[in-house]
């Protein structure tokens, strides 16, 4: 593969025109310039190197099967992240069938977190901005996939609730509960956090 | 507090309650302090994670994160090809192979038809009122029919032909 250096100049729409023509140098073009955004999308929810990495690819597949059906409505970019989270959910309902599933599920309905009275309404207080970007993603980590795809979807990707319902196949009840107890756990866990560093 | 009062602070959070709920629901929050923290905390989570996304890097060169594309796209644009074909076209793909097969099992089948058809020396066979009987002398190439006629009216004339063929161009009968 060449680098084709007057298509790194390109705007996008000439770009995903030329794609939808069938320019495969094009569309080689827009996977590099958002390729890490779309790894990233697929890693926050995945927290799997190798399967983020997978499904990253996939998605750009995809999306060029379905490069017709891009309208320009929102920005490309946009477009293919959606795809490409809707295959990470895929893929972790797959997962999902394959696992038992009870600590979970016993934690949606009504963990030790979603309980406890409110002690610190501020627990990222002092923090700097990168310390608190990796204390995020520390305590992302911690969460299951659930909790954390909901927070993903609404947080990151800004969608609302019966956007998110949707993407999720669960009622918007499921999506209000999951959120609030992924943000009270992710309250905790950076509350938890802030005290280790301060150690 | 319940857990629908404190699922309906977060939606209001979120600005997910229509504008008149939403505006008791902020007068709610403003009087009771429990309501108030709670919010506060959400509100700290949403505002902590809003842009904050870890930036994550690929690890793979540009050429090889690609190369998978770019295969995978061609493997499955040869796939969407063949889909495409008319079916006599599909069916011309599974014929060939099968022609071919069917062609080499007849071959064999007459093969072993050839080798296991025993080389007769005597034959016979009987025809209304007739009978006849076959000799085959593979060394001398020849071939003798004895042929007798069984019928009534020359049972008691008990008539009886032989017929001797050569193989080699010429043909002689003798009658006994």
């Amino acid at each position: 593969m060449s680098t084709d250096p007057d298509k790194s100049a390109w705007s996008e729409t000439d770009l995903v025109r030329m794609a939808q023509k069938g320019d495969l140098t094009s569309f080689e073009e827009l996977v590099a310039r958002h390729r890490d955004k779309i790894y990233a999308r697929a890693y926050s929810m995945m927290r799997h190197e190798e399967e983020a990495l997978d499904l990253s690819q996939d998605a750009w597949v995809k999306g060029w099967q379905r490069l017709a059906q891009f309208q320009g409505d929102s920005s490309f970019v946009t477009w293919m992240t959606r795809i490409v989270i809707n295959l990470c959910l895929d893929q972790l309902r797959k997962q999902k069938r394959q696992r038992a599933e009870s600590i979970e599920a016993m934690e949606e309905d009504g963990g030790v977190e979603r309980q406890m009275p409110v002690d610190n309404p501020n627990p990222t207080a002092g923090l700097e901005r990168v310390e608190l970007r990796e204390r995020i993603d520390r305590a992302l980590a911690q969460l299951s996939h659930e909790h954390r795809t909901v927070l993903v979807l609404h947080e990151f990707e800004e969608l609302e609730y019966k956007e998110i319902a949707a993407r999720m196949k669960c009622s918007i009840g499921t999506v209000m509960s999951r959120l609030f107890y992924a943000r009270r756990r992710m309250a905790s866990l950076l509350a938890g956090l802030r005290r280790e560093g301060s150690e | 507090m319940k857990n629908e009062l404190e699922l309906k602070v977060q939606a209001w959070l979120d600005g997910e309650l229509p504008d008149h709920e939403a505006r008791r629901m902020g007068e709610w929050i403003a009087r009771d302090s429990e309501a108030a923290a709670l919010a506060a905390e959400l509100g700290c989570v949403k505002k902590a994670m809003f842009r904050h996304e870890t930036a994550v890097a690929l690890g793979e060169s540009r050429e090889f994160y690609w190369s998978k594309i770019q295969r995978q796209i061609q493997r499955e644009a040869g796939v969407r090809r063949s889909r495409g074909l008319p079916w006599y076209a599909r069916l011309r793909k599974y014929m060939l192979p099968l022609t071919g097969m069917a062609a080499l099992a007849c071959m064999l089948l007459m093969a072993v038809v050839r080798s296991g058809s025993p080389a007769f020396d005597e034959i016979s066979s009987t025809g209304e009122g007739m009978e006849a009987v076959t000799f085959h002398d593979q060394s001398a190439q020849m071939t003798v029919v004895w042929l007798q006629d069984n019928s009534p009216a020359k049972v008691d004339q008990a008539a009886q032909k032989s017929i001797r063929y050569e193989d080699e161009p010429g043909t002689v009968i003798d009658l006994q």
